[in-house]
């Protein structure tokens, strides 16, 4: 089953397109949209949004709080030397480095984040077109339930490029 | 023929085929930048004592610059990070070259506390890596805390660079061959552009906006720290923290400015980088100096108030005694010319903005520079008071960054567009769409078609 | 008891003859910078005589002040460290470990005294020099920090002769360079912690001050002055 699509060049077209596929019973999950750039004001665009990151970046900002706690008092303690007539394991300035990993923990948890859920880095080649980062808009199924039907379907909208993967 | 647009063709222009001017420029800054390396080897090589510092001023140049460059770095930040927190349209076109110029600022500037050492082949002992001599460094010192601070937003902004590059360099691989695709392509990762890649590049360049605000602020508390923590006169303020944080953000509007005007020039971006874009940043500008001043007066105000014996000394030795040409036109450039011409809706051209930028540049470069000096020189007891110059191989290597920070921005122009594609076009979407937004009836329910 | 390590140096018996500069340089392996190296302050005097001048000819007062490390209990130098290269020992010093310098010059810039002295050069001693360096103290190299240890290689070999004899450090046991040759006997070394040590005596005199007292470095130094000092 060959992968299908079209290619648009307004946004009210592709809204169109995802609102047919959408009565003819094609899910959310099945449904690909790809554009140049974020096209907030219009519905598909909607489509997987759902996501966990700042939960994620959160516990990522805690585990680097934990291992910079974990490693100025290790190190202080491993090695005690008196400097300056500070106590061996000082909060205060052991708050700034604490505070540094932390964001580092949020930041890299972010981005790993980011290149995992969003696919990155992926060598397998999946649907796609090049004409979208010149500003088309794509709009496509990746494994449709029958010949013929998406092309249809698709086809219907005006000023719709179909092809097949 | 893959068709573009003018946003794309326009910004996409720069990465042609360089031409024998840029070469010329390129191979200019480069040698100036060898030039610098090589006075460093030198140094490293006959001795430290190559260098102007002396007994008691052990801290000249080379830190000043260090300071300078993590300020200069924080342009980045503020534009980028807290104006899409904000949400302010007017920063798409400006929000890359604020954030090169603070990944480039601040690999300039991390470079000298290698440079400064005494043994700059051991500056790894900064780091806490396990060995097995048991040695770790001591987290009681600010200059470890510097490690910690300039790492971590060294990488965060590195990242909160790369992330909007991902859908640019993923354009550029669309439309080129061979191996300019291969290198693209690998830098784009695989981008598609699919809505869900979308909403996590967003949704993370969000959390690393609101991240990357506190760390930048640490890291220039932190590197204040270098010179609160020390019993010194003069230092040992409370208000060093703030007062530096706000420097560098001041430091970093300056910086960007001038960026953006000579890219303008150069690469023909007159439509994009527009007067209204350096009205705004000249409004910040105007603002960050006001800041300034009132943090100089505050600083000032209390040492003078305090008659402290040693805090006096260096206080004179400023206002009136030997460094005071120096302070004085810092004064001028920093806080009266920019506060003249930036407030003056009718000076507030871009030239305007790049002569009030190229002062503060200057002025705030001097600025650091009497923070350290003056106070080393005059500290309690008078019999070690002592005078610093600099020597031709801190003034190479001075300069060398300058010109390392240009030869970097001309090479990146060069490579990236310079200014974000999909964020334009992201932005001419906005507007575009609001007058149609009725014609097009968009249901929540899904199943339903509407034509 | 730990011992504490303190001196005392009275500035009434100070003539100012720099003897005690001479014999630091001596006993430490402290090169002489020259004259242009000098004169671009990177002269290494461990301890130096302080001279102030007061009032115009002939009415001239001058006054002496050797300084050195001041060994201070809450030293300045010492947390800003980043390798521990500046940390405190248990016999209260404030012990500088050369090896483990990066030479980031930190610790100078925090000392309120201005005692500590970076290496600009690799040492050189021309000859005959070289044959009175001397084999107990460590020749420095390019780019460490170094100061004044109250003779350190000294200490320790009075505890060792101590210990092979097997008896306690007495007071006068070790004596540091700059004690050892001052002619007027203007400098005193002993154990803070011995009541019965002279230093100690002398820490308690109503003579006796602190330099820069007021900065909360808790120097280990106290100064002997009569009236017309202070």
């Amino acid at each position: 089953m060959k992968s299908v699509y079209a290619l648009f060049d307004t946004g009210e077209a592709a809204q169109r397109a995802v609102n047919s596929l959408r009565s003819a019973g094609y899910g959310e999950r099945d449904i690909t949209v790809m554009t140049a750039a974020p096209m907030e004001e219009f519905e598909f665009s909607h489509i997987g949004r759902h996501s966990y990151q700042w939960y994620i970046a959160c516990g990522g900002g805690l585990l680097g709080l934990v291992l910079g706690t974990w490693l100025t008092t290790y190190a202080e303690t491993s090695w005690p030397i008196v400097v300056g007539n500070m106590p061996i394991v000082p909060w205060y300035p052991n708050i700034i480095v604490i505070f540094e990993l932390t964001m580092l923990g949020a930041v890299l948890s972010t981005v790993a984040t980011l290149i995992v859920t969003a696919g990155l880095g992926r060598r397998t080649p999946a649907l796609y077109d090049p004409e979208v980062t010149s500003g088309a808009i794509l709009v496509g199924i990746g494994t449709p339930r029958a010949d013929g039907d998406v092309e249809q379907i698709l086809g219907a909208v005006p000023g719709a490029r179909v092809k097949t993967v | 023929m893959i068709r573009q647009d003018r946003l794309t063709r326009t910004l996409l222009k720069p990465l042609e085929r360089p031409g024998v001017g840029w070469m010329l420029v390129v191979g200019v800054l480069a040698v100036v930048v060898a030039f610098g390396g090589f006075a460093w080897s030198f140094m490293m090589w006959e001795g430290f004592g190559l260098t102007g510092k002396r007994w008691p001023v052990f801290w000249g140049f080379l830190i000043t610059n260090f300071v300078f460059w993590i300020g200069i770095s924080h342009a980045g930040t503020l534009i980028s990070a807290i104006l899409r927190l904000v949400n302010a349209g007017w920063r798409r076109p400006v929000t890359r070259c604020a954030e090169v110029i603070t990944a480039f600022a601040l690999m300039i500037g991390g470079l000298f506390p290698l440079i400064h050492l005494g043994k700059p082949w051991l500056f790894f002992w900064l780091v806490p890596y396990p060995n097995r001599r048991l040695l770790w460094p001591n987290f009681r010192s600010p200059l470890v805390w510097d490690f910690f601070a300039i790492s971590t937003y060294l990488t965060s902004s590195l990242l909160f660079l790369f992330l909007p590059l991902i859908p640019d360099f993923a354009l550029i691989r669309d439309q080129s061959t061979g191996l300019r695709k291969t290198i693209y392509g690998t830098l784009a990762l695989g981008w598609r552009g699919t809505t869900q890649q979308w909403h996590r590049l967003e949704t993370a360049m969000q959390i690393m906006a609101v991240a990357i605000i506190p760390v930048a602020v640490s890291v220039h508390t932190i590197v204040s720290f270098d010179f609160s923590m020390a019993p010194v006169p003069m230092w040992h303020s409370s208000i060093f923290g703030p007062y530096f944080v706000a420097g560098a953000i001041f430091s970093g509007i300056a910086g960007l400015i001038i960026a953006m005007a000579a890219l303008r020039r150069v690469l023909g971006l007159q439509e994009y980088l527009e007067p209204i874009h350096f009205e705004n940043l000249g409004k910040l500008l105007l603002t960050m100096s006001l800041l300034w001043g009132y943090f100089t007066f505050n600083e000032r105000l209390t040492a003078w108030y305090g008659n402290d014996v040693a805090e006096m000394n260096t206080f004179a030795a400023t206002q009136t005694g030997s460094y005071s040409p120096l302070f004085w036109t810092m004064v001028t450039v920093n806080f009266v010319i920019p506060v003249i011409i930036l407030s003056i809706r009718r000076f507030r051209t871009i030239t305007g903005c790049v002569i009030a930028s190229v002062g503060i540049v200057v002025g705030m470069w001097l600025e650091r520079f009497l923070i350290i000096v003056p106070s080393l020189g005059h500290k309690f007891l008078p019999y070690s008071w002592g005078t610093y110059s600099p020597r031709p191989v801190e003034i190479a290597i001075t300069v060398a960054t300058f010109a390392a920070m240009a030869l970097l921005y001309t090479l990146f122009a060069k490579f990236v567009p310079i200014i974000s594609i999909w964020e334009m076009r992201a932005g001419a979407h906005t507007q575009e769409s609001a007058p149609t937004r009725e014609s097009v009836p968009v249901d929540a329910r899904l199943g339903e078609s509407h034509s | 008891m730990a011992h504490r390590w303190g001196m005392a140096v009275d500035l009434d018996l100070c003539t100012g003859c720099g003897a005690c500069v001479t014999a630091c340089h001596a006993e430490n392996n402290i090169p002489t910078v020259g004259d242009l190296q000098a004169s671009r302050g990177r002269a290494l005097h461990w301890m130096r005589v302080e001279r102030y001048i007061e009032g115009e000819f002939p009415d001239v007062k001058t006054k002496y002040r050797p300084v050195m490390c001041q060994q201070c209990d809450a030293a300045p130098c010492e947390p800003v460290c980043p390798t521990y290269a500046s940390h405190h020992n248990d016999e209260g010093l404030n012990a500088q470990v050369y090896n483990r310098c990066i030479g980031t010059r930190y610790c100078a810039n925090a000392c309120p005294y201005n005692t500590r002295f970076f290496e600009f050069f690799n040492s050189t001693f021309e000859k005959p020099l070289h044959l009175q360096l001397n084999p107990d103290v460590s020749v420095r190299e390019v780019g460490v920090m170094e100061k004044c240890t109250f003779c350190v290689q000294r200490i320790t070999a009075g505890k060792d002769v101590a210990a092979a004899a097997k008896r306690e450090v007495k007071d006068g046991d070790i004596v540091p360079a700059c004690a050892q040759t001052c002619p007027s006997k203007a400098i005193t070394f002993g154990d803070l912690n011995d009541p019965e040590s002279r230093v100690s005596q002398l820490a308690e005199s109503p003579r006796g001050s602190k330099l820069l007292e007021d900065l909360g470095t808790r120097p280990k130094v106290t100064y002997l002055a009569g009236a017309e000092f202070a």
